[in-house]
């Protein structure tokens, strides 16, 4: 018969999957934490809005999920290739507190930035609003499209 | 500078295109609160539209279907997709009281809002002290 030392994880590959997924979130949490960077979440904003970016030839299409967020309380700021998206979600007006039920939806103040990969024209950007995603297109400027180069083989 | 910033970086193998996405079945996030006649559901399903919302109603159950339509067009590169392809799924148990001829549903701007009206003996009526 011989010892094995004890060791306290050892076991863990014994358990069931969730529960190694769920100790490899919770350590990833506390490593943004401590870390202190990219997780906007533990930033002063307090939801944050879901967000698509899509590079084409001649434009970026940014898409942010904001349903129920009033186009009067979205701004949009373009700095130095930095787009910034901030703005406040009210609850509806017609909502009174003492007769809530339940509340999942989240509301407050947001902001998300963003650092484009290339310049745009700032002047030709444009915003439009549908069934809650904002659509945000961006014009690459002439210097960053992707030019075809042809390239002779001698 | 902005300290909020999340850096786009172009490593290789960031952009994901859209057909690889696979679509999921999202719940969408809900606030129910009561008025005197009735109970109203509040859902963020942002992306889909009166056609693709399908709404059932029995006196046991109240379940939401909506697809989202199809963001961007085929074949875009991303440089962040957060959003994804889904499809919102709901239900909701319900209680007595709740009268199933004045079920009414609006959605706007991305929520979708279902007022389910009260029977009438359900209704909260004041009661006058003598």
């Amino acid at each position: 018969m011989s010892l094995i030392r004890w060791s306290p994880t050892r076991d863990l590959a014994a358990w069931p999957s969730d529960i190694v997924e769920m100790q490899r979130e919770i350590n990833k949490m506390f490593d943004n934490i401590f870390r202190g960077e990219r997780d906007e979440s533990f930033a002063s904003s307090s939801w944050v809005p879901a967000v698509d970016i899509a590079e084409h030839d001649d434009e970026y299409i940014v898409k942010v999920e904001l349903p129920g967020v009033s186009k009067d309380d979205v701004k949009i700021t373009l700095e130095s290739n930095i787009l910034t998206i901030r703005g406040e979600k009210k609850q509806e007006k017609e909502t009174k507190k003492e007769n809530l039920h339940r509340v999942e939806r989240l509301y407050g103040t947001f902001q998300r930035s963003f650092t484009l990969p290339s310049t745009v024209k700032s002047d030709k950007i444009d915003a439009s609003f549908r069934d809650g995603i904002l659509h945000i297109s961006l014009p690459k400027a002439e210097e960053s499209k992707p030019k075809q180069i042809e390239v002779k083989v001698k | 500078m902005n300290k909020n910033v999340a850096l786009i970086r172009r490593t290789p193998g960031a952009i994901v295109k859209r057909n690889e996405i696979a679509e999921s079945l999202v719940t969408p996030v809900a606030d129910i609160y009561e008025t005197v006649d009735a109970f109203v559901v509040r859902l963020d399903m942002p992306g889909t539209s009166n056609e693709k919302i399908k709404l059932s109603i029995d006196p046991d159950r109240l379940s939401i279907r909506a697809a989202v339509g199809t963001l961007h067009k085929e074949g875009t590169g991303f440089l962040l997709s957060e959003i994804g392809q889904k499809a919102y799924q709901r239900e909701f148990n319900l209680g007595d009281g709740i009268d199933l001829d004045r079920v009414e549903a609006v959605y706007a701007d991305g929520v979708l809002t279902i007022t389910l009206g009260k029977t009438d003996a359900m209704k909260s009526r004041e009661i006058r002290v003598n």
